[in-house]
Parts: C-alpha cells; sequence; structure tokens
C-alpha cells in the first residue's frame, strides 16, 4: 500500500549474540546466524606436528616472531555462520568482534557482513541501499567506521543508521516509549521521545541471555550435571530404540570453542524450562519445586528444579548471581549492576518530569531475553510496587514472538521499504562529498 | 531532521482545516489518514458532536491522527478548551501500519501550529474521556 515494491534495501541488526540480516519489506530476517566467528591462526594450522616434533627449530621461530609483527590479522581464517560454527576443527578458537557492548574488532564485523550478503542473502552490496540497526548510544567513531567500511569497502550506493530502541518504539506504533531490550550480551533501558532517544537517560547492565546462560550452566555444573558438547560424542542405535554413546577424545579443541558448544546447549535448556517467578526468588519457598525434566543431546535425561526460577530472577536481583558456585567473580561487578525495575525506575526519573507519565505507561520490552515466560508479568508487578503511586504503569510486549524477538529488525525492514523514505538515504555521493562524519547530520 | 523519519509528505488539507478548527471552531475535531506517500484528511466532525461520536469515528484495528477541540470548566468555573492531538495506534492494528504512523508522526506534529496537548492511544482507554479531562487540567 505505501510502500514501493522495487525498493530492496537490506536491513541488517548485528547484536551481540545474533546478526539478523534479511530483505526490506519482509515480516522476519531471512538469516539469523551467531554473531561470535570461529578463528584458526594460520601459522598454528600449518605446522603444529612440527612445532612438536622439533622444538627450538626455525618454524619455531616464525611462530614466537608472529606476535612481534603486531599481530597481523591476515594470518588467520575465520569461520562465520552456524554451520561452519557448528563444525568443530582443531585449534578454532571462538571471538566476538564485541567488547563491553560496542565493537572491538572490524575485521570480524566485516566477515559478518560479507557472510550475511555473499552466503545467506546472495546480494550484491553495491546494488542494494544498507539500513543498519545501531545500538542506542554508539559513539560517533564507531558510527563513522561503519559508514566508511560500508561505502569503501561494500560500495553501497545508500546508507543509513537507526537506533535499535527507536526501530522497536515505532515498530510498537509508539514515538513515545521506554525501551527495555533484553538482550544476548546485556539489558538496556533507552527513552524514545518523539523518536529520538533520550542518551543521557539510556541505562544499561552486562546482565542479559548470555549471562543467564553461563549461570545455569555452573549452577548445573555444580549439582553435577555435566553438559557434553555435541562435537564430543557419537552417538548410534545399536538395536531400535537402544543408544549407544561413545565419547571422543579431541586433544585439539580450544577451551573457547568447548564453552560455545556448551552455551549453544545451555541456552536451549533456558529457552525450555526457565520462567521468571511472580515474587522475588527465596531459596526456601522453591526447595520443593516440582522437577522438570530435560533430554541433553547425548541422550542422560537431567532433573531442572529451582534453577528453573533462579537463573531468570538474576534479571531482577543481579547478587543473586553471587550465591551460584563459579560464579563469585561477578561480586565485581555485583555494585554497580541494578536489576531490570530499577533501571526502568532511574532511567524514568533522569528524564524530563513532563514525559514520565507517558514512559510509564508504555514500557515496551523487546530482545531475545524478552521472549523469557513471565518476564512481562514480573516486571510491571514489580514496577507496580516501586514506582511513584500516581505512575500509571503498561509494560508491553507483542504477543508474537518473532515480533518480539525482532523487534529491532522488523522495525528496520518497514521503515526501509516505506515509498516515502527514499529520500531519507545517506547516499554515496553525499559521502563523497562530505564524508563519513556526515552521518551525524543524516542520521542523528 | 527527526531522527528515522520516514519522509512522509503532509496535503495541504490538513493544515486549512487545522486551521479552520483552530480559528473558526467550526470542526469540532479531524480524523487524518495516510494514504499513498501522504497525510490527508479522512473526517471532519461538526462542532456540535460529542466526544463519543468522536472515538466512533475512528477505526478499531486501524491507525489514524486526530485533532479534538475540547471544551470543559475548570475548576474555578470558568470555561475553556484545549486542541489535543492523538495517535490512535491500536494493538491489534498492523504492524507496518504502526511504524508508518509512529515514524512519520513528528513531522506531521509540526505542521500543525497551536497543538496543546498531545497523547499517543493504543487502546480506547488510553483515550478515555477521564484521561482527556485529566490532562486539560
Amino acid at each position: 500500500m505505501y510502500g514501493g515494491d522495487e525498493v530492496s534495501a537490506i536491513v541488517v541488526d548485528l547484536g551481540s549474540h545474533t546478526c539478523k540480516a534479511g530483505y526490506a519489506g519482509e515480516d522476519a530476517p531471512k538469516a539469523v546466524f551467531p554473531s561470535v566467528v570461529g578463528s584458526i591462526d594460520q601459522m598454528e594450522v600449518d605446522d603444529p606436528a612440527t612445532t612438536d616434533a622439533n622444538p627450538g627449530s626455525a618454524v619455531d621461530a616464525k611462530i614466537n616472531k608472529t606476535p612481534e609483527d603486531g599481530k597481523s590479522k591476515g594470518k588467520r581464517k575465520l569461520y562465520v555462520g552456524s554451520q561452519s560454527l557448528g563444525f568443530r576443527r582443531d585449534h578454532m578458537e571462538v571471538l566476538s568482534p564485541f567488547k563491553d557492548g560496542i565493537v572491538a574488532d572490524w575485521d570480524i564485523v566485516d566477515h559478518i557482513w560479507d557472510h550475511a550478503f555473499r552466503e545467506c542473502l546472495l546480494i550484491d552490496p553495491k546494488e542494494h541501499p544498507m539500513l543498519l540497526a545501531e545500538p542506542s548510544s554508539n559513539i560517533q567513531q564507531q558510527r563513522e567506521r561503519a559508514v566508511e567500511l560500508m561505502f569503501e569497502k561494500y560500495k553501497v550506493p545508500a546508507l543509513f543508521l537507526a537506533k535499535n530502541a527507536v526501530l522497536t518504539s515505532f515498530a510498537s506504533g509508539r514515538a513515545t516509549s521506554l525501551v527495555v531490550d533484553c538482550g544476548g550480551g546485556s539489558t538496556t533501558v533507552a527513552p524514545v521521545h518523539d523518536g529520538y532517544v533520550l542518551q543521557r537517560a539510556v541505562t544499561s547492565s552486562p546482565i542479559g541471555g548470555e549471562f543467564l546462560t553461563d549461570c545455569l550452566m555452573k549452577s548445573l555444573g555444580s549439582k553435577g550435571i555435566k553438559i557434553k558438547p555435541r562435537y564430543s560424542f557419537k552417538r548410534k542405535e545399536i538395536r531400535p530404540g537402544d543408544f549407544q554413546t561413545v565419547d571422543l577424545v579431541l586433544p585439539n579443541t580450544t577451551e573457547s570453542y568447548r564453552l560455545y558448544s556448551q552455551r549453544v546447549i545451555a541456552s536451549d535448556i533456558k529457552e525450555s524450562v526457565c520462567r521468571a517467578p511472580d515474587t522475588p526468588y527465596d531459596e526456601t519457598a522453591y526447595a520443593n519445586i516440582p522437577m522438570t525434566s530435560y533430554e541433553l543431546p547425548d541422550g542422560q535425561t537431567i532433573e531442572i528444579g529451582a534453577d528453573r526460577f533462579k537463573i531468570p530472577d538474576i534479571l531482577f536481583n543481579p547478587s543473586l548471581a553471587q550465591t551460584i558456585p563459579g560464579m563469585e567473580n561477578f561480586s565485581e561487578l555485583a555494585p554497580s549492576v541494578r536489576g531490570l525495575s530499577q533501571m526502568v525506575i532511574e532511567s524514568i526519573s533522569r528524564c524530563d518530569v513532563d514525559i514520565r507519565r507517558e514512559l510509564f505507561s508504555s514500557i515496551l520490552l523487546a530482545g531475545g531475553t524478552a521472549s523469557m515466560q513471565q518476564l512481562k508479568e514480573r516486571l510491571e508487578k514489580d514496577l507496580l510496587e516501586e514506582s511513584p503511586q500516581s505512575a500509571r504503569i503498561k509494560v508491553l510486549a507483542s504477543g508474537n514472538t518473532t515480533e518480539r524477538r525482532y523487534s529491532v529488525w522488523i522495525g528496520g525492514s518497514i521503515l526501509a521499504s516505506l515509498g516515502s523514505f527514499q529520500q531519507m538515504w545517506f547516499s554515496k555521493s553525499e559521502y563523497e562529498e562530505h564524508g563519513a562524519s556526515y552521518v551525524q547530520r543524516k542520521c542523528p | 531532521m527527526a531522527n528515522a523519519v520516514s519522509g512522509m509528505a503532509v496535503d495541504d488539507e490538513c493544515k486549512l482545516k487545522f486551521l479552520e478548527l483552530k480559528a473558526k471552531r467550526n470542526y469540532r475535531f479531524i480524523i487524518f489518514k495516510i494514504e499513498g506517500q501522504k497525510v490527508v484528511v479522512e473526517k471532519l466532525g461538526s462542532p456540535r458532536d460529542t466526544y463519543d461520536d468522536f472515538t466512533g469515528s475512528l477505526p478499531a484495528d486501524e491507525c489514524r491522527y486526530c485533532v479534538y477541540d475540547f471544551d470543559f470548566t475548570t475548576n474555578e468555573n470558568c470555561q475553556k478548551s484545549k486542541i489535543f492531538f492523538i495517535a490512535w495506534s491500536p494493538d491489534s492494528s498492523r504492524i507496518r501500519s504502526k511504524m508508518v504512523y509512529a515514524s512519520s508522526k513528528d513531522r506531521f506534529k509540526r505542521e500543525l501550529d497551536g497543538i496543546q496537548v498531545e497523547l499517543q492511544a493504543t487502546d480506547p482507554s488510553e483515550m478515555s474521556l477521564d484521561i482527556i479531562k485529566g490532562r486539560a487540567l
């Protein structure tokens, strides 16, 4: 009805956990794959045997030289996408392009984009305008870097950067709202007013889906449950209905790869059994909770009890994480990390008095972790208890899981496909004339 | 230039009718919709129409922008009126239309000079007469 159908822009939302990419105008992203990549140092792969055999030889010296060369990045091979990551390789480390929520390794981002364009979407980036979703508090230097890479390397005809929170807010029909984005690597609360993110009032915490997955893994580990990564065993059906599991010994597997593979399983356990408790978690009250069973890939069935409720409650009460064996190192962080409802209240109280009422009544829950059962109800309940009496609280989350999970991408998809949006793009000629810093004017 | 705006155009008719509502007070309300790539006037309410007539004219599952001229009496018994701008975006409407209306709102609102109170509503309870009264006072 509104869109120009000829326009085939590409929308990319590179999150801390998953990269979502697809064609503008569609209902859901076509490509969804991990934001981490596998990396093998080429030198090591070439001669592990020689190194072992002749320590101190010329080959060894060559390896020692590499770090002095200033970590030349061309020397490694990167594997992107769920499939290539799913395949275990000797010495393959799992790396993330992000550090503390911002891009630290642009080479990895480059590989991720390349994979999305050429292997998942099968497009030539030269022919498609590109809409990138960016974190709400992205800094100028990061934005310009993204712009340069897109125009210089991918030679895109036009580009637009849109803030996560704004896209989510628009996709729910609101120009003003408080967006609570529970993502993989972090949770961000960002107020949006008339389509602008109020930067001063953005609050965030490192507690996201991955942190919960780690807590669950440690907690299960402390109860003697060991999650075997899928690559570490072979499972055969010897007789119909009778399986045999054989462990494989793969000494060259890296620690980061083992962890990555275990997280994939733990995250599935989390998604299948966890739900936010209605009231703050209390060890004694949940001691006799009925167990829920879950079958691990290697065939062993585990029973999960109180953890089903305890793990999600960490979102509301981060200090709970310290009670989990193996998560003690979290205590350094703990004092500065706040629970979800405190973050919401803090963010709103940093906004102008005039818009607080409106923010309280349109709190939008989005992101991957927002699919946690009962999360919306619990947040609403906690806010009712903790917020100023006069406030009318309304927490909204799309009933449709796809819309909740991919609200950022969907918002971008609709925006980029609007006929009227086509005049808004930051074009290649504008880039050539004004340079990368012009992005601050075109996409404020 | 607003952030991530849709670039939607505004039909001159919208501004003219709004001026008439403001200056001559010959409409109680105006309902606008987005058609093609611009905002156009969909419906005009006569000055005798009530608030219920207005809410009754809104589609239950489609987004609209509206302007309502609200007459009320203050606590000091003083007759007053305020012009409301309401962004109607029901939860049941299509996500595409929510996106279009939300991303075009800021630009459109700027074209209408003289709005006193702004409201966004996603279900009828968020724009009930009580809320309107509360915001007017």
